[in-house]
């Protein structure tokens, strides 16, 4: 693993944004990173709507929040010195039933030897019925630096 | 319009009286209009309302206006006819607050899934005239576990060991029952104490009511998951117990000041989950498993698996302590 292969999971959050952020100021432009930015997102279900016209708005409304976040953080990466050769994007929807895994499974096979999450800090309560992504991806994560940014 | 129920009511039930005949429907979407003496015609039979559904919670009746009493005017059954209504609404759990939505769609696919599987309510779904998806679910003659469990009249040590492993042994087939959705992708959305109910002529244990559903992003089943531990922790007790019941009960001041946040549910904040302290004799195994959903948890079942493989030890130790 390389650890100056840079795996920066995303959602659209100000927590994943932070954390985005964190990383281009230690970069910067130092040589020899490479920063990817992966953002999963799991559609939601469509039990959730009453009919199919509000659930395509709701996914197309996700995926142009998502398409916005990854053009902000590649642009803050490179007011923070990160070459654009440096920095890519991808959006990924989630398959299974963790986001987590699928962070996971993407860092051991591209070998990135670094993978950085925001947190926002959930209670005892939230992480049993929500689930944490960044708790699990701590606790899972092999072969790697896992950078937390609060 | 009357004369055609009345004449329908003749001609399939003649012994019925009924005190007022109303409309047929073939579309259920103003459900709010349909109501006593009404017929709703879908999948080729007759469905006579007879009254709306409705919850008791916390003493007061919960009018369902969606769900509809009936029976089948051309074989005399019983029927329950749920309607479309879609609506979403924020549910307290504690201190937390989780957006839910009511699916029926999602319970139709259920009814699918579980068709002949006795662990859960059964029933089929139908389109109505206007496309909605209308579930005619099968009425189950028994009474809501957690009634039963809580009108047992002897003292909580004779309920433990005499009934309260039996009453075990058919819960892990029930919580096998949620491990069966999850695989299949699907939750319950609503496990509560009011819906596990044992039906009377077999003593089965039944899951109810399953068009609930949340949007979790981490951890779809987590919510079931909570539910059986709440199911569990009411069962092993019987009953839910707060700190002013141990004064109640009369437990000693020195035992009652021994409580931390730690022995109380996580979600619940005012439930004791470490129910050891209260009854001394509840093995230290179960009481494990009902830790884990108190605040004083640090891990926590991410499976009905995995919530099973320490619970069904316990079985086995509750009737080997029996013989």
């Amino acid at each position: 693993m390389n650890f100056k292969k840079i795996l920066v999971a995303v959602d659209t959050s100000e927590n994943s944004y932070r954390a985005v952020e964190y990383v281009g100021e230690i970069v910067g432009s130092s040589p020899g990173f490479h920063i990817t930015l992966f953002m999963v997102v799991r559609p939601p279900s469509r039990d959730l709507f009453p009919d199919d016209a509000s659930y395509q708005e709701r996914i197309k409304t996700l995926k142009g929040e998502a398409k916005a976040f990854l053009e902000r953080a590649e642009q803050k990466l490179r007011e923070k010195g990160v070459a654009d050769e440096n920095i890519n994007s991808l959006y990924q929807d989630a398959t299974g039933t963790s986001i987590a895994q699928n962070i996971l499974d993407f860092q051991q096979r591209g070998l990135f030897g670094t993978v950085v999450v925001g947190r926002r800090g959930v209670s005892k309560a939230e992480e049993f019925l929500f689930g944490s992504v960044s708790n699990k991806i701590v606790h899972y994560a092999k072969n790697c630096t896992v950078w937390v940014v609060e | 319009m009357a004369a055609e129920v009345r004449e329908l009511v003749k001609r399939y039930r003649p012994s019925l009286s009924l005190a007022s005949y109303g409309k047929i429907y073939v579309d259920t979407t103003s459900f709010m209009e349909i109501g006593y003496g009404d017929v709703i015609a879908i999948g080729g039979l007759h469905y006579l309302v007879l009254r709306d559904e409705a919850e008791r919670s916390y003493g007061i009746e919960d009018p369902k206006y969606w769900v509809k009493r009936c029976i089948v005017l051309e074989t005399g059954d019983r029927a329950i006819l749920k309607l479309v209504f879609h609506e979403s609404f924020d549910l307290k759990l504690g201190n937390l607050t989780v957006r839910c939505y009511r699916s029926p769609e999602k319970e139709a696919r259920i009814l699918d899934l579980v068709r002949g599987d006795m662990r859960f309510m059964q029933g089929r779904s139908e389109r109505d005239a206007a496309g909605n998806v209308v579930r005619i679910i099968e009425v189950i003659s028994g009474k809501r576990l957690d009634q039963a469990v809580y009108e047992m009249e002897e003292d909580h040590e004779a309920y433990f060991f005499k009934d309260f492993p039996n009453i075990l042994e058919k819960f892990i087939g029930s919580c096998e029952a949620i491990g069966f959705l999850h695989r299949n992708g699907e939750l319950h959305g609503d496990i509560r104490r009011d819906h596990l109910w044992i039906e009377h002529r077999t003593g089965r244990y039944r899951w109810i009511d399953f068009d609930y559903t949340y949007d979790f992003a981490e951890s779809p089943f987590g919510l079931d998951i909570f539910g059986l531990g709440s199911l569990l922790l009411f069962l092993a007790g019987k009953g839910i117990y707060r700190l002013q019941e141990l004064e109640e009960m009369g437990l000693d001041e020195r035992s009652i000041t021994s409580f931390s946040s730690n022995d109380f549910s996580l979600l619940y904040v005012n439930r004791i989950a470490n129910l050891k302290k209260i009854f001394p004799y509840i093995p230290e195994e179960l009481n494990n498993v009902l830790l884990h959903f108190s605040q004083g948890a640090e891990v926590f079942y991410e499976s009905v698996d995995e919530f099973l493989a320490d619970l069904r030890p316990c079985l086995n130790h509750l009737k080997e302590a029996q013989k």
